[in-house]
């Protein structure tokens, strides 16, 4: 039997000398959806809002990455979540867009290790290459939509729905293993 | 498994990614209630099923989330190309001749 | 040294014997040797029995086209294996091995009477013989059918191996590492580009591995092929080896199988047995060579009768000789080398058969001057020995005539054909095929993919030819990737070029209809069959392969397809490309349905979504059930309860006091914008405008065709914000459908959408207590009648957590739906549950919840209903709003078929005996009509578990609504059962549990 969510730990799960994989401590997450004139909201928030889908802005701990045309994730220490829903709600009047908070909706693995990239084409078909570092993008993980960040060549953050996550974390241990054997 | 160009992300994927949304440029009536039944049933009901370039619709679902249209050869499996939802549907015999 | 074994010769090395089994028997091999190779050098040349006439059979190739010498290999408990090509499995150490298609014994097999029946089993014999009479299906045919079908025996064992899967994207997958696939290599590595080079042998070199006497750019073959080699890998390219390119799909995806343990004698830890890589290459260089021909005559598949280029390899690759006294029977120039090979290596090449009357001068006085007789015009008729070939009967032919016979006494018939282009691949692109009358033979033409074909798969032949076509081809797909390309030419010395022509079955002097001239080896197909497949009808080349079997075997044709064609379009008297090639289908080689499943097997075979809660139950000793992807909790049963008693305890406890569910499943959907009430307003059939922040409403959701799609309780939170909610099966399809609407219709609308069902975490309460248990943890609203009445929601605070909270009822009780953030799920329930134990709390699955909503009356959308039923059908009507201009639905409820008045209706069902339906029992009006009797609807949900005095059942009965009162019936196999018609509310019909 899989182990269940909750016995996951911040720190690091499963390792080799291919490949690591890690559990994030928890973060204030937020769906940022608007349209037209981001100015107000950018100020509000303190960061930009990148236009290019994959793109990715940070400001302080704040971290943002546009997934749609008018769709961005938010990620930030979970004691500025507060600060965020009334920076957001005070603009809205004027500048109607949504913000939901998601920060129980998901989870996020930390992969890293000299082979950390090729870990993950164990479950995603698309070409991680194209993905550049300091990119994120949303795409498909063995069945599960995810979250992608790159943060260097071999080191993503990859975001899940968290009852996807102990199905996802079996994959990335079987890999973890089965790429560590390969080294030997 | 194709290949799909997405126009929102500007970068061509795999297949697995997208969900097929079926015919597209089947435009839903802004007065439903004041069509004919004939004319309900043919927007609800009757699609083309062409052999050949079909435009049809898809999803990006697991990437930006948009639906957007394709046109899609359905002899071949191939895309001759595809576009943002909103935008007229391309000419067929200017997709055709840049096929080799 | 094995009696067979040439020293000084192959790549095996002797210096490590191996030993492995073969039925039962002991053998020593050497450390490279496939089980072939090493049977072959002790002797062994009989490996297995046909399938239909079980004829004793060795094998004729030394590849993956070997459709003979098919054995079972076994590695302890579990890893059995049935089918493996003894010609592909490597030894090692303990390896165990046995034949096939025999019994008792390989040597005497009580099966081969049906060689003897041979007429019995002719083409089309199972289309004929298994006809008539009827009777006969059930106890003589299919029992035998059964027995027969089939190669070898499956395994019956959990496979304990594990398989794995890749994606890589790479610039140029080259398929092949021959002499043609190493110059493609090079020529687009050296560009820089992406390059996989994949063979399905143990090591790369393809014919150079045959051909060692070949010089490249001054250096023996195998010397240039271990540099070349290393200095591709110090390009970066990636070779794989034991990796078999199964498919090729849509836009150069191409399978490959790797095999990573098969060949080691200790299984590495965490290591797959094998992977399927899929691959998307920007260009992919098609060069798997070419596949030798069988020639057709009879007795030719008679173990020691094998392919010429075959035992060529087994000689220089192996250092086995198939034969000490070897004769050559050949259409092609090339088993003139393999006689060279097999006479230098020690063997006494008896002669040279050729049936050309012309031959290079060169060939015939090299052969001289080795002493080898050669005959030239001359046809083969027969082979003669037991369970080994001692004679080859062979005639001249002069102007048509077949002379006489003559009978050379040999231990091997070593015979060529000559070869056939790989195209397999090829064809999986759809590319098309042109025939070429001078080598008889389809050549590749044009490939709708960005895919070139190189080297001996398009036709050329010998080493030089491959080398220069495959650096050509290289440096095409470099430049169609936008690289320059640079030109690379080769030396190459003692190469052999040869040309060759190719026959139908050969001509003989003896009767034609009694002859067993091979042509599908695997399906025992013969050319005899062929001809007759011909004369009862067959006109295209897909019917006589399916009439014949020819081709349908698991080599799939690699041998057989181009014999056949010409069989065949001589029978029809019409040119080979008018009567067409069969459909090559993927995989190119058989595939273990390990390598397909790759991880998605035992809990990892899909996946399982659990929620925040779930290892409370598990730990509780819950029953699940699967709900979409959700595993969800089904019933708690203490111990010695079955499902109904459990059931039973957990629905009387939520109406005498209180029950807990998990109810984080439901879908959840975060409606926010200026224009979220007109959102909903659009696509739900209800009014939303006068909701006020604060309250909920029950939703419905049809599609456009006016029936009922979903459906859930909605919160308005704030003016510009809803909470809605779905069935937890619902929740995608649902967002999609609304995300659909909102992308593609109504862009005017100023409102998102956001899926939350994982954000929160939801505990129900149900039960006269639910509101004293609560109200002590709630913080910011009273839970009172006046201030937090039914279909209300609130942010508030639930002990000390951040809620969203709710009260409804699926229960026909006191209810709420506490919202915690995710992560906070199991702290909210254990709060609760302790806090709980004073009205004793009980925990509840889905199946009481089914029970419990279904004696209110309220829909299961999917059970009730099936995508068919309207709102007004399900006697919901109520929550369509008939002022609005327009919803979803609406329309297509205004049409005539939906206003009809005998339309099934949701009604409620009171057996008149006691007993309790089954769902999805049908329904007559009356019993004693004639069947088939006209049914008029079906019982949706029935239980006898709740807490109502007799078992209640829901059911969609014509004209329903009217029929209050009336009795229906519901026949069974054993009785009909009388069931009275009553409205859908079992329990408590003016909801006066409802209030606090
Ligand atoms: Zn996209």
């Amino acid at each position: 039997m899989t182990a269940p969510i909750s016995s996951f730990m911040p720190g690091v799960l499963t390792a080799s000398a291919a490949a690591r994989v890690g559990f994030a401590h928890r973060c204030a997450r937020f769906s940022l959806r608007a349209r037209g004139d981001l100015a107000p909201l950018e100020a509000a928030l303190g960061l930009s809002l990148p236009d290019r889908i994959g793109q990715r802005t940070s400001a302080g701990e704040r971290e943002v990455l546009c997934l749609g045309p008018d769709e961005w994730v938010l990620h930030a220490p979970e004691s500025d979540a507060t600060a965020i829903t009334a920076a957001c709600a005070g603009v809205y009047a004027d500048h109607p867009h949504s913000l939901v908070d998601i920060s129980g909706r998901e989870v996020s693995f930390v992969i890293d290790g000299p082979r950390g990239a090729e870990l993950l084409t164990l479950g995603c078909a698309r070409d991680l290459d194209t993905i550049a570092v300091g990119e994120g993008r949303r795409t498909l993980f063995d069945g599960a939509t995810v979250i992608l960040w790159r943060d260097a060549d071999n080191n993503f953050r990859l975001d899940c729905w968290t009852s996807f996550a102990t199905h996802l974390f079996h994959l990335l241990d079987t890999g973890v293993r089965e790429l560590g054997a390969e080294n030997h | 498994m194709l290949l799909i160009h997405c126009p929102y992300c500007n970068e061509t994927l795999p297949e697995v990614e997208f969900a097929y949304a079926s015919e597209a440029h089947i435009a839903r009536p802004t007065r439903p209630s004041e069509t004919t039944d004939e004319d309900w049933a043919e927007f609800l009901f009757m699609r083309s099923n062409v052999k050949g370039p079909l435009y049809e619709r898809w999803r990006h679902v697991h990437g930006c989330g948009r639906f957007f249209n394709a046109v899609r050869d359905t002899v071949t499996d191939k895309f001759l190309t595809t576009y943002k939802a909103g935008e007229p549907r391309p000419d067929l015999s200017s997709l055709t001749e840049g096929l080799k | 040294m094995s009696q067979y074994r040439v020293s000084g010769r192959g790549r095996v090395d002797t210096a490590r014997p191996v030993t492995f089994t073969f039925d039962g028997k002991s053998y020593r091999g050497a450390q490279g040797d496939t089980v072939a190779s090493a049977l072959l050098a002790n002797g062994v040349h009989l490996m297995g029995r046909s399938f239909k006439y079980h004829r004793p059979r060795g094998a004729i190739a030394a590849g993956s086209e070997e459709p003979n010498a098919l054995i079972g290999t076994r590695r302890g408990s579990g890893r059995f294996e049935p089918n493996t090509r003894a010609t592909v499995q490597e030894i090692w150490d303990g390896l165990e091995t046995n034949s096939q298609n025999k019994f008792p014994s390989l040597k005497f097999d009580v099966g081969a009477v049906n060689d003897a029946a041979y007429m019995l089993f002719s083409a089309g014999f199972y289309y004929k013989t298994f006809m008539w009479p009827r009777s006969f299906w059930d106890k003589v045919y299919e029992p035998f059918i059964r027995a027969a079908a089939g190669l070898g025996v499956s395994p019956i064992e959990e496979d304990p191996d594990t398989y794995a899967s890749r994606n890589l994207h790479c610039d140029v997958l080259i398929v092949g590492a021959g002499p043609t696939g190493l110059a493609a290599a090079r020529a687009a590595a050296v560009e820089g580009l992406r390059v996989v080079l994949v063979d399905e042998n143990p090591e790369a070199g393809g014919t150079l591995l045959s051909e060692p006497q070949a010089r490249i750019d001054g250096k023996a073959a195998w010397d240039w092929l271990a540099a070349e080699l290393e200095a591709l890998k110090a390009l970066g390219v990636k070779i794989m080896t034991r990796t078999t390119a199964i498919a090729y799909y849509h836009q150069n995806m191409i399978g490959l199988v790797e095999k990573l343990t098969d060949h080691l004698p200790k299984l590495p830890a965490d290591t797959p047995r094998e992977r399927l890589w899929r691959v998307r290459s920007k260009q992919v260089v098609l060069a798997q060579g070419a596949l030798e021909k069988p020639l057709v005559f009879h007795g030719n598949d008679r173990p020691g009768v094998m392919l010429a280029g075959s035992a060529q390899t087994f000689l220089n690759r192996y250092g086995v000789l198939v034969g000490k006294r070897p004769v050559i029977l050949t259409s092609h120039d090339s088993a003139w080398y393999a006689a060279f090979d097999l006479q230098d290596a020690g063997a006494k090449v008896q002669a040279i058969v050729d049936t050309r009357a012309d031959v290079d001068a060169l060939l015939q006085s090299e052969a001289r001057a080795r002493g080898i007789a050669v005959k030239l015009s001359h046809t083969a008729t027969a082979t003669s020995g037991r369970l080994r070939v001692s004679s080859l009967r062979i005639n001249p032919v002069a102007g048509g005539t077949v002379g006489a016979a003559q009978d050379i006494r040999c231990d091997a018939v070593l015979m060529s054909g000559g070869w056939t282009p790989s195209l397999h691949l090829f064809s999986h692109t759809k590319g098309s095929l042109t025939w070429d009358d001078d080598r008889t033979t389809f050549l590749p033409e044009k490939t709708p993919e960005d895919c070139v074909i190189a080297g001996a798969s398009r036709g050329l032949w010998g080493i030089g030819a491959a080398l220069a076509d495959g650096a050509e081809k290289g440096r095409a797909v470099a430049e169609a990737l936008g690289k320059t390309g640079a030109q690379v030419a080769y030396a190459i010395e003692a190469d052999r070029p040869g040309t060759g022509v190719s026959h139908k079955e050969l001509p003989t002097d003896l009767s034609a209809g009694k002859a067993k001239a091979f042509v599908d080896f695997q399906n025992d197909v013969t050319a005899k069959d062929l001809r007759l497949a011909v004369r009862e009808g067959m006109r295209s080349i897909e019917h006589v392969k399916r009439y014949t079997t020819n081709g349908m075997a698991t080599d799939q044709g690699k041998m057989s397809n181009i014999n056949g064609l010409n069989i065949a379009s001589d029978a029809l008297g019409k040119k080979q490309p008018q009567v067409g090639l069969t459909t090559f289908r993927p995989p190119y080689t058989p595939t273990s349905f390990g390598a397909f499943a790759g991880y998605h097997r035992g809990e990892h075979f899909e996946v399982t979504r659990k929620t925040n809660i779930d290892s409370w139950a598990e730990a509780k000793g819950a029953v699940f059930e699967p709900v979409g992807q959700w595993r969800r909790a089904r019933y708690f049963p203490k111990p010695g309860e079955d499902m109904d008693t459990a059931v039973r305890r957990e629905c009387a406890a939520t109406r005498a006091s209180v029950g807990i569910f998990d109810a984080s499943t439901l879908g959840k959907i975060e409606v926010v914008g200026p224009d979220a009430v007109e959102f909903m307003n659009r696509m739900y059939t209800n009014p939303w405008t006068k909701l006020a922040p604060g309250r909920c409403r029950y939703g419905l959701l049809l599609g456009d065709d006016g029936y009922i799609r979903d459906d859930g309780v909605i919160g308005r939170m704030t003016e510009d914000r809803f909470h809605v909610t779905t069935t937890t099966g619902g929740a995608a399809r649902v967002l999609n459908m609304m995300e659909d609407y909102l992308q593609t219709e109504w862009s005017d609308l100023n409102v998102w959408l956001t899926s939350t069902t994982e954000h929160w975490s939801t505990v129900a309460l149900n039960g006269p207590n639910a509101a004293k248990l609560l109200a002590p943890f709630v913080e910011g609203v009273e839970l009172t009648e006046e201030a937090f009445p039914h279909m209300s929601c609130v942010e508030c605070t639930v002990a000390g957590m951040p809620a969203r909270l709710f009260r409804v009822s699926f229960t026909g009780e006191i209810g709420f739906e506490v919202n915690v953030p995710a992560h906070l799920g199991q702290k909210l329930w254990d709060i609760l549950w302790e806090a709980g134990q004073q009205y004793g709390i009980t925990a509840y699955g889905t199946e009481t919840m089914h029970v419990l909503r279904a004696e209110k009356g309220y829909i299961i959308v999917g059970q009730d209903t099936d995508g068919t039923v309207t709102p007004y059908d399900a006697g919901m009507g109520w929550a369509v709003g008939k002022k609005k201009p327009d919803f979803v639905g609406m329309r297509g409820l205004a049409r005539p078929d939906l206003q009809a008045k005998n339309r099934k209706q949701l009604v409620g069902l009171l057996t008149e005996d006691g007993s309790k339906l089954e769902e999805g029992a049908q329904i007559v009006f009356d019993p004693k009509q004639a069947i088939p009797m006209t049914m008029v609807g079906h019982v949706t949900s029935s239980y006898d578990v709740g807490t109502t005095d007799q078992p209640i059942a829901l059911a969609l009965v014509e004209g329903g609504h009217g029929k209050m009162g009336e009795t229906v019936y519901i026949p069974m196999p054993d009785r009909t059962i009388a069931a009275k018609i009553t409205a859908t509310v079992f329990v408590d019909p003016e909801n006066t549990r409802l209030k606090i």
